[in-house]
């Protein structure tokens, strides 16, 4: 605890504050220079990115500055930018967060006449979910696809076998049984972890059982049967004691200790693992989402955006020209691991000879995305997951629950 | 004249910053809690509109708003007397020597109140984790069930607390140790000369004397806690289901996640309104208590 600071007490003040003064209390605002860019990319380290436009610069002499926005402080970031209109040239963005993005009006509008010239941001060439009008905010498609994230099953193939289940589960009701099974392994065991925090899970299962939580109206609807079949699943896997109950559950450590031998993640858990536990390799795999009637799985990673009042549009525009290159994408892959979105890359035979591989992009292509509704972290998925948690932690009643859960989102557009 | 303007003039730069950053920001959050700004009216104006007191009608009705100010409550009634009684006792234990061994124990003390908050979130988290926390180790290793530290209602609050307690202390032992110097030593040793015990001298001589420090590490510890953020914030993000959120962490989520300025202005007017209420009420009580 600090001594008391008075901007606390008005803690939002100090932001319109910010507006009002029109200072922007950061040196890394859009470059003036045409040969310049200053890009935000998302991550505690630019290092990677820096060395994947090192070719760019050589080729175009345009000189990229990368700043590392930390994920957790993008908020305020955007904030102080667009209250200071003062921004980067271009700019990572998470897709949880592109309709927060599009609604500030801070990113340049990516319409067919704007891209002409550049033919890798043609919406053919990237992955359908993610591409062009299935990103577009209101009608207007204001980002392109950059780099690509989808959620599979990851399952520790030694424990699986040695509790006699030969395959991985292939549905939800399969993965409910074995996760019973390896809970009997004993006191302070599971069969599964569901992250208490994860808003994504739920909608998935929702998917898995052949539902949508977007009605045809585009309103968020989650009074459905499928929605109450992944509750069940949801509520189920709980109800059996097959998951910890405790919210500070380390995942990787849960997985390579054993405890919890199976979860469902996305492609930075296969490195987490393989950095914490280089010797369990061999005894874990991963698996394509289980199903329900479909084994849809999340679509999520980042798109990219020029900042509306760039001075260097077009070199913008070559830069991202230039990451949505196959060979750019599959480069990236190689530095940092993030899947490519262009559908040239993810066929690329360096890609599909990778087994692990071969699992995420199967599930890349029927992958979804989440609602583009005004703010599904800090709203609607804050309040799908509340609902759910605290039925399962806190014994609150499911159908009293869940209406209210109906009535908190039914009037949340994802227009 | 001149000699007249001169107070003014020395005066002026202090006045100056804390109109620019105390009593402005103040003003404005009361302005902005009477809109419906958001990022986009952020950016630009023409998208706020004036709402009223709507804001706060929908602050009154909000159970997370409720759930943060009980917490917060119950954060300040656990913590507030834990950090004073605690950095009281060890300060008069410090002040019984002043050798070498007593200094290093003096910085010991000090530590936490240094230590970056993300670190200490780190370690503690580490500590408190069901798994593989050191704390559940212990109590296995005599016997005892495991504690959900950072997930069950209750032990959040009193996890998070003892954190904050535990960091807390360090200034405010300091300020005591000050304090202790400056008590005259006359009235010790009187106190001596009546056969008083050490006890009876802390009690009825030492502690007297400290009550302008007492009174100052109150107030502060107080506020402190009433705008409690950091360690729910790094250590549970709020967590479970809001059990840990306090008002400060609320605003933030409403202001700086949701980008509901408007709104998270809204409740920030109230959090002042509250603090300047209860300290108004503890200064009252300290000028009743010089009178005596």
């Amino acid at each position: 605890m600090k001594r008391p600071r008075l901007s606390w007490v008005a803690s939002a003040a100090a932001v319109s504050l910010l507006a009002l003064a029109g200072c922007s209390g950061s040196g890394s605002a859009s470059a003036a220079s045409p040969k310049e860019l200053t890009v935000w990319v998302m991550g505690d380290s630019s290092a990677h990115f820096d060395e994947l436009v090192k070719p760019f610069t050589d080729s175009s002499g345009i000189k990229v500055d990368t700043v590392a926005i930390p994920w957790d402080s993008i908020d305020q970031k955007l904030t102080t930018a667009v209250a200071s209109g003062k921004g980067p040239d271009v700019v990572q963005i998470g897709l949880s967060k592109l309709r927060v993005f599009a609604d500030s009006g801070a990113l340049l509008k990516l319409d067919d006449k704007t891209l002409q010239n550049y033919p890798n941001l043609a919406a053919d060439k990237f992955l359908d979910g993610v591409a062009g009008n299935a990103t577009a905010i209101g009608g207007n498609v204001v980002s392109v696809p950059w780099v690509s994230d989808t959620r599979v099953l990851f399952y520790r193939s030694d424990i699986l076998s040695a509790n006699g289940i030969a395959q991985p589960p292939a549905t939800w009701d399969e993965l409910r049984a074995d996760a019973k099974i390896l809970t009997g392994r004993g006191k302070g065991r599971y069969g599964y972890y569901i992250p208490q925090w994860d808003s994504a899970l739920p909608v998935i299962m929702t998917w898995c059982q052949g539902g949508q939580v977007v009605g045809s109206d585009g309103m968020i609807n989650f009074n459905t049967p499928e929605f109450q079949k992944a509750v069940d699943v949801y509520t189920g896997l709980y109800a059996d004691k097959s998951v910890p109950t405790n919210a500070d559950f380390d995942q990787v450590q849960g997985f390579t200790s054993g405890i919890a031998p199976m979860l469902v993640s996305g492609p930075y858990l296969a490195s987490a693992i393989n950095s914490a536990a280089p010797d369990l390799k061999g005894k874990w795999s991963v698996a394509p989402m289980p199903a329900g009637t479909a084994n849809t799985s999340l679509l999520a990673g980042s798109n990219m955006g020029v900042w509306g009042s760039s001075k260097n549009v077009n070199g913008a525009l070559k830069l991202l020209d230039f990451l949505s290159e196959p060979q750019t994408q599959l480069t990236f892959y190689k530095l940092d691991g993030q899947l490519p979105t262009v559908k040239a890359a993810l066929a690329d035979p360096s890609m599909t000879s990778d087994p692990l591989v071969t699992v995420y992009t199967k599930q890349l292509y029927g992958a979804k995305l989440l609602p583009l509704v005004p703010n599904w972290d800090g709203e609607t998925g804050k309040a799908l997951l509340d609902a759910l948690n605290s039925i399962v932690l806190k014994g609150a009643n499911r159908d009293s629950t869940i209406n209210a859960l109906f009535g908190a989102t039914n009037s949340t557009s994802v227009s | 004249m001149k000699n007249r303007l001169a107070p003014y003039a020395f005066v002026a730069p202090a006045v100056a910053l804390l109109l620019a950053f105390g009593v402005l920001p103040i003003l404005v959050a009361v302005l902005v809690s009477l809109t419906d700004m958001n990022l986009g009216g952020l950016g630009d104006w023409s998208r706020i509109s004036f709402i009223g007191t709507e804001n706060y009608r929908r602050l009154l009705s909000d159970n997370e708003f409720w759930q943060s100010l009980t917490n917060t409550g119950i954060f300040a009634i656990l913590g507030v007397p834990a950090v004073i009684v605690v950095s009281l006792v060890i300060a008069l234990l410090l002040n019984r020597a002043n050798n070498r061994y007593f200094r290093a124990l003096r910085s010991f003390y000090f530590l936490p109140a240094i230590t970056a908050i993300v670190a200490i979130a780190l370690v503690w988290g580490y500590l408190y984790n069901t798994q593989f926390g050191l704390f559940n180790y212990l109590l296995s290793s005599v016997g005892l069930p495991q504690v959900q530290w950072l997930s069950d209602p209750i032990w959040v609050k009193l996890s998070v607390a003892l954190v904050a307690v535990w960091r807390g202390t360090g200034l405010n032992i300091i300020i005591f140790l000050a304090a202790l110097q400056s008590v005259p030593k006359e009235y010790l040793e009187a106190a001596d000369l009546d056969g008083a015990s050490e006890l009876r001298k802390t009690v009825s001589v030492v502690i007297p004397l400290m009550r302008f420090a007492i009174f100052f590490v109150t107030i502060t510890t107080i506020i402190a806690w009433l705008q409690f953020f950091d360690e729910p914030f790094v250590l549970t993000k709020g967590g479970p289901l809001g059990e840990s959120t306090s008002i400060s962490l609320f605003l933030y989520q409403k202001g700086f996640s949701a980008s509901q300025f408007g709104y998270a202005s809204a409740g920030s007017v109230i959090l002042f309104v509250i603090i300047a209420f209860v300290t108004l009420v503890q200064l009252r009580a300290r000028r009743t208590d010089v009178d005596h």
